[in-house]
């Protein structure tokens, strides 16, 4: 899958690789790829902004740790991040329930 | 393991543009990725490259963290809400008694200046193309808002000016803005 078709998706993608518990940066970028069986084609280092928009937005919250002798950013989803998380993928029940029903020429099932 | 040079000049690249906490995060995983090309078998150098190039352009990185600085947010926001402050002033101004125009004119020439230069710092953190310079621009700015508000809350209280409900929201609008330009000057989470 294609950077571009990723926009607008990639917040709860990663808000979902933070559901099971903290992660640092490299751990959701894993998650990621495997959650997707390695189609996720995005530059792993703009993940990176995308988890400090998300903290900004009190989505999820980072803290320090050292590991290995070197400085670790760990994430966690907070309460926000969780009902976000939940939302959206409400949300994408729907649309996708509504575009494959107008790809595939079925009826589109009344939304949840 | 000592990393390989291509992973350290990339990394000094991304350095000479953005914070070092942020540098220091971005440090972790580039070498965590190499480390998993070297697990599968590539030769240090090949692993370099690999994690390189799935971490993509230095300019692409940057540029993400350019969009979330919260000096340039900070700043967007506080030059969004000029207008309507400017505005809440104007007419206490306009309606207010001869206490308000009782400010000596030099004063009113230096704080109009004030404010010219610091909505230029606040445009230059908003429109910033560098992080660090954003950074400083904004800190100089979010200080010169505090600053002027400020004056002109207690500039307002010296001259004697009765208080009307119009002043008292202008001074209301201001101390708002104080306390948004309080917050933009806390470090950020990551730092």
């Amino acid at each position: 899958m294609r950077a571009e078709e990723l926009k607008g998706h990639l917040d709860a993608m990663l808000l979902a690789a933070l559901e099971d518990g903290p992660q640092h940066g490299y751990a959701v970028i894993e998650a990621l790829r495997q959650s997707t069986g390695g189609r996720l084609d995005l530059p792993t280092g703009t993940i990176y902004p995308a988890l400090r928009r998300l903290e900004q937005a009190g989505l999820i919250t980072g803290s320090w740790s050292v590991v290995g002798g070197r400085r670790r950013r760990e994430y966690r989803l907070t309460a926000a991040g969780s009902r976000a998380l939940s939302g959206r993928r409400a949300d994408w029940r729907d649309f996708s329930a509504m575009v494959t029903a107008a790809l595939e020429g079925r009826p589109c099932p009344s939304p949840a | 393991m000592s990393e390989p040079r291509l992973i350290s000049g990339y990394l000094a690249i991304l350095a000479a543009q953005l914070p070092a906490p942020i540098v220091e995060e971005l440090a972790d995983g580039l070498i965590e990725t190499h480390r998993f090309y070297v697990r599968q078998g590539l030769s240090p150098d090949l692993a370099a490259k690999s994690a390189v190039a799935e971490f993509g352009k230095p300019e692409a990185i940057v540029a993400g963290f350019i969009r979330v600085n919260p000096a340039r947010r900070a700043a967007r926001r506080l030059l969004g809400l000029g207008p309507l402050v400017g505005a809440c002033w104007a007419v206490a101004l306009l309606t207010g008694g001869r206490g308000v125009w009782s400010v000596p004119l030099a004063a009113r020439i230096l704080v109009l200046m004030a404010l010219a230069a610091v909505v230029g710092l606040l445009a230059a953190a908003a429109l910033g193309s560098r992080y660090r310079r954003a950074a400083r621009s904004g800190t100089a700015g979010f200080l010169g808002v505090i600053a002027l508000d400020a004056v002109l809350i207690t500039g307002v209280v010296f001259a004697g000016a009765p208080l009307t409900w119009v002043l008292a929201g202008a001074m209301a609008a201001s101390a708002a803005r104080i306390s948004l330009a309080v917050r933009a000057l806390r470090p950020a989470p990551a730092g």
